[in-house]
């Protein structure tokens, strides 16, 4: 199952969008992706509607660690990729953008002209190994470590992209733990709408690597077996990798070239717990917040979202914080919520998962394929919420939600719609 | 004609002039002697000299952060305090916290490769783990204060404090927020200093117990500037200055944005805010001459807020408004050292 042919912005059905202002409605029109499932989001969609899972244990790429991971394999690397100055998290963000502007015309002014924000929480984390701890300078002069430890920062990732693409506009690292790329592409949405860029890149890339294994291993947040999300069960998140960029634009900037148009970013929102550094505060009440401001955005009600995309980490506390923020937002809905978390597919890929989310979302508002959660058997008792589990639900979908959480409390909700551009279930 | 966004109505600081609330008294600093790991000779810096947080703000538990997570609670308090806000009578899910930074927590990630290094992957401490993302201070700061509006942390390669500020009006342009405390700061560690020794950035003035001189490298600072960040004219009460309008964007596409922004409008005064050495030939210098207008006042790069990484705008900004009144105009320079520009246009009162 592909996208397949998308019909233009021209079409007769633009007039279902109750959407008045063109300049201030935020469309998608590209998106690119890198997952363990391969390069592009035909891969992504096609791997998950098989219900591949492609959790493998750790030890076989990392001895040592315990558990399991997803890791992307055989990863055609841009040309400069091999430059020591590009991390691995620099490489798969590269590769995800040039993958989300592939149906772009790169010498257009409006593409010159846009920006990134791209979100890490790794970046050039896992070019760097213990050994600078103990004589920085020493390490630096070894084997390319100067150049290596330059990919340091987080902002290091968007500056990968936009010199990779030659793009000339805004860029920024957006960091905010795991909800950090949900967040870029709720910034980036800002700044079109301030007209400060004529079209932004925002997504997040995170390259699995030993600092986040032993941290989360050191936090005993891992769980040893696959991991199964919303489960009474669960015992603690895996981790993946990958990266995914989606390219943002106005309506406006959109029809003005033709542009065929993906989804559109009906609301967004962003919250704090202010509660806890690691732990979610437990009734949910900050997610809850925001969830129902991203609605309030897009003028729709808890009736009108088919589906939401959730966190679920499998972390005991997070499951528990979001089915209550789930149970408070969505109570008093004809039906349950359907919710799933895709986390179970390829793990958590922190920086990067927010946007991958955001990708998969927009499969679900494109293709009406609802993806369940895998190895769910006994989920968390939630009336308000119909986990999904088994078979892809089929269902035509107006509105679809993904919903981000992090370290220090942040959270972010991306609410996405067809906008009437057609869906295609083929 | 120009139209104020939102107005700069608090600021506090923890720099290498110690913890301030509102502009900072004007003295000469020379840099200190690093002392906290071992040096091959004398190395220099602008130091943040220690202090007991709890005697500046009373009652701030901070015996478990980093400096960088201590200094934003400190900064962000005295802001607040400035400002003259009670946050008792704010609604706080709608108080946004807005954090640029170069390299976040980078004593803490550096803690947990040295744990590495002595215990093995296997044997991490967890602690320093989740305190040392990028995004730990900002977070801090919600949880003093009680914020639960948008939290959000950037970075940006030479403007990182530009660019919060620029996220951070974005926030109430779009009623996202109603308060805005937007932070800028960076700390200084020794795998931060060797790097920029490593890679020959640093000034003649780091090797040297005599003052300092102008070119040829940076003098590596650190601290943390907090500012209230709120809605044009909503409170009558004094604003430092009104942010008009800000950009950012890479090459000679920057000089065609700051222009675009500046439309007819002349600044009378250009703050050189580029990190970096603070020289006239500098790349901030060279385009703050390109852009202004014949009567505009070039307020040079101070050497204690260039060496303070990507986040040294702020420092930049209160140590122009402290030197002396100002007014009309003011256009903040920033620059990444190598291709990138950032802009805010401000009105001083």
């Amino acid at each position: 199952m592909t996208f397949g042919r998308l019909p233009p912005v021209t079409d007769p059905r633009i007039t279902d969008l109750r959407i008045n202002d063109a300049r201030k409605t935020i469309v998608v029109t590209g998106v690119g992706v890198v997952s363990p499932y391969g390069i592009g989001l035909d891969c992504l969609q096609a791997g998950m509607l098989s219900g591949k899972c492609c959790l493998t244990p750790t030890k076989d790429v990392y001895p040592g660690f315990e558990g399991s991971t997803a890791q992307v394999c055989g990863l055609s690397l841009p040309a400069t990729g091999a430059d020591p100055r590009y991390s691995r998290s620099d490489r798969l963000a590269m590769v995800a953008a040039r993958d989300a502007v592939t149906n772009l015309d790169c010498e257009s002014v409006a593409f010159r002209e846009s920006g990134a924000f791209m979100a890490s929480t790794v970046a050039g984390l896992s070019e760097i190994d213990p050994g600078i701890a103990e004589d920085p300078a020493a390490w630096y002069r070894r084997g390319g470590g100067l150049a290596r430890a330059a990919s340091y920062p987080p902002a290091h990732v968007a500056d990968a992209v936009g010199d990779d693409l030659g793009i000339r506009g805004p860029r920024c690292a957006v960091s905010a733990a795991c909800a950090s790329s949900a967040m870029a592409i709720a910034l980036a949405a800002n700044i079109l709408l301030d007209g400060a860029a004529p079209m932004m890149l925002a997504g997040g890339s995170d390259a699995l690597c030993p600092f986040t294994l032993s941290g989360f291993s050191s936090l005993q947040a891992l769980d040893p077996e696959p991991c199964r999300p919303f489960d009474q069960n669960r015992n603690g998140l895996n981790l993946g990798e990958g990266a995914a960029v989606l390219v943002l634009e106005t309506l406006e900037a959109a029809v003005a070239r033709n542009a065929s148009v993906l989804a559109v970013l009906r609301g967004w929102a962003m919250t704090n717990d202010a509660f806890h550094t690691t732990a979610p505060q437990q009734q949910g009440n900050g997610l809850a917040d925001c969830m129902r401001l991203a609605m309030e955005m897009a003028k729709v009600s808890g009736d009108q979202i088919g589906y939401v995309n959730a966190h679920g980490t499998g972390t005991p506390l997070n499951d528990v914080a979001e089915a209550n923020a789930y149970e408070s937002v969505f109570r008093g809905r004809t039906s349950p919520i359907p919710v799933s978390s895709t986390k179970s597919y390829f793990g958590h890929c922190l920086g990067a998962a927010g946007a991958l989310e955001a990708a998969i979302t927009i499969v679900a508002v494109r293709c009406g394929a609802l993806l369940p959660t895998l190895r769910l058997t006994d989920p968390i008792v939630s009336p308000s919420v119909n986990w999904l589990r088994g078979d892809v639900r089929r269902e035509m979908l107006p509105l679809a939600m993904s919903v981000s959480a992090g370290f220090g409390g942040s959270n972010t909700a991306l609410i996405f719609g067809d906008g009437g551009f057609g869906n295609d279930r083929s | 004609m120009t139209s104020n966004l939102a107005a700069i109505t608090g600021i506090g600081s923890v720099s290498p002039y110690g913890p301030l609330a509102g502009l900072i008294p004007q003295c000469a600093l020379e840099p200190e002697p690093i002392t906290a790991w071992p040096t091959a000779g004398l190395r220099r810096a602008f130091l943040v000299k220690p202090f007991r947080p709890a005697s500046v703000v009373p009652g701030l538990k901070t015996r478990r952060l980093d400096r960088l997570s201590a200094w934003a609670l400190v900064a962000s308090s005295l802001a607040i305090q400035d400002s003259g806000i009670d946050l008792s009578h704010v609604d706080r899910s709608r108080v946004a916290v807005v954090f640029g930074t170069g390299f976040g927590c980078a004593e803490l990630t550096e803690a947990f490769f040295q744990s590495a290094a002595a215990n093995g992957w296997s044997g991490t401490d967890p602690s320093p783990f989740p305190e040392g993302l990028a995004n730990a201070p900002s977070s801090h700061v919600a949880l003093w204060h009680g914020l639960r509006g948008p939290n959000i942390t950037v970075g940006s390669a030479g403007f990182a404090g530009e660019s919060a500020m620029i996220q951070a009006t974005s926030l109430l342009r779009h009623g996202q927020a109603d308060l805005a405390i937007v932070l800028a700061g960076d700390t200084l560690t020794r795998a931060v200093y060797e790097w920029y020794e490593a890679a020959g950035l640093l000034s003649p003035s780091c090797y040297k117990a005599e003052p300092l001189t102008e070119g040829g490298g940076f003098v590596p600072s650190e601290g943390v500037v907090a500012l209230v960040l709120e809605p044009a004219g909503r409170r009558d009460v004094r604003a430092y200055a009104h942010f008009t309008s800000g950009r950012w964007a890479v090459d000679r596409k920057a000089v065609e944005t700051i222009r675009q922004m500046l439309g007819s409008v002349v600044p009378s005064l250009t703050i050189c805010a580029g990190n970096g050495a603070p020289c006239a030939t500098s790349s901030t210098a060279v385009l703050a001459r390109e852009i202004s207008g014949p009567n505009t006042e070039i307020v040079p790069a101070q050497a204690v807020a260039a060496g303070l990484a990507d986040a040294g705008a702020f420092l930049h900004l209160i140590l122009a408004l402290s030197s002396r009144p100002r007014s009309g105009l003011a256009l903040l320079l920033g620059t990444s050292g190598d291709n990138g520009f950032a802009a805010l246009l401000l009105e001083l009162p």
